[in-house]
């Protein structure tokens, strides 16, 4: 009797431990998107960085704000796509310390869930002699 | 221009992915060790993986053609007298009559939402440039994706050889 209660019990952990180990997944594959879409960014304000690096001083910026070209100052041009870079490359982090913190508990509820099948197997294996 | 910004970094991105996936890709005497699911799990991913590379190089082709188009562009305009009559797209179906202005500064989208004022040598030059990055980057990406085909495709070869062995095996 009370091997099925505690057959009934390990298979509802291992349900529960299989819907964890989904919403991580789910996780990490959202993350991945984030850090494509990051590094697809970082790219681009890189690339144009460049560009402004390459100006004189008295080239002529502007910045598409809307549906307006508004002129800016080569300098103001700089700090921003600086600031933007040095944004994206902390989140870009950030991300990636999340990736690797989720590939971890997701190998380590993997684990946790093939030792549960093990004892189950184990429990209606002895059942079955029984 | 800020479609190319985007192009490349995808690549830029995707080559690294492909870099460490390659690392870790059989040679082989493993491919032969394998049993036929992880075979078959393997070459589906190559070949999932050949498809991503080879809409990647699509992508970088139209990418530079639409950068020749406007370094042809370009040169035409560079021809064209100042006060020249033309006419100005408005939209898709209406155009207005004016007169060219000034044809040495233009502006350059150099991506996330910034232009510059060129000379138009230095807008020519920067053409010429995206062109040639443009460029490097489809053959290193070709490259990647003619490693990737050869692995789906013995891949492919050892599968199907064991496959036929098991056959044989299971009719004996």
């Amino acid at each position: 009797m009370s091997s099925s209660m505690a057959l009934r019990d390990l298979q509802r952990d291992l349900e529960s431990k299989a819907n964890d180990l989904a919403k991580i997944q789910k996780d990490i594959a959202k993350d991945h998107q984030l850090r494509k879409k990051y590094t697809i960014q970082l790219g681009e304000n890189e690339l144009v960085l460049k560009e402004l690096d390459l100006l004189e001083e008295e080239a002529n910026v502007y910045k598409l704000i809307g549906p307006v070209l508004v002129k800016q100052d080569l300098a103001e041009a700089n700090a921003n796509v600086r600031k933007r870079i040095e944004y994206i490359s902390a989140e870009l982090k950030r991300v990636d310390a999340s990736i690797h913190d989720n590939e971890g508990q997701q190998n380590s509820k993997r684990e946790a869930m093939m030792k549960l099948q093990q004892r189950l197997q184990s429990i209606q294996a002895g059942k079955a002699k029984a | 221009m800020g479609h190319l910004a985007v192009r490349r970094s995808a690549f830029a991105a995707e080559f690294t992915a492909e870099r460490e996936r390659m690392a870790s890709s059989s040679a082989r005497g493993e491919l032969e060790k394998m049993g036929i699911d992880q075979l078959k799990a393997l070459k589906e991913q190559a070949d999932l993986e050949v498809n991503l590379l080879q809409d990647s190089l699509n992508n970088i082709r139209t990418a530079n053609a639409r950068l020749e188009s406007a370094a042809g562009a370009l040169n035409d305009l560079s021809l064209r007298p100042q006060g020249k009559k033309m006419l100005v797209p408005l939209t898709a179906s209406l155009y207005v009559p004016g007169t060219l202005d000034e044809a040495d500064k233009v502006l350059v989208d150099i991506g996330t939402g910034y232009f510059i004022e060129k000379t138009m040598e230095d807008g020519k030059d920067y053409c010429q440039r995206k062109i040639s990055l443009l460029k490097s980057n489809y053959e290193q990406l070709f490259e990647v994706l003619a490693k990737k085909k050869s692995v789906a495709d013995e891949a492919g070869m050892v599968l199907q050889g064991k496959v036929r062995q098991l056959q044989a095996a299971t009719t004996s």
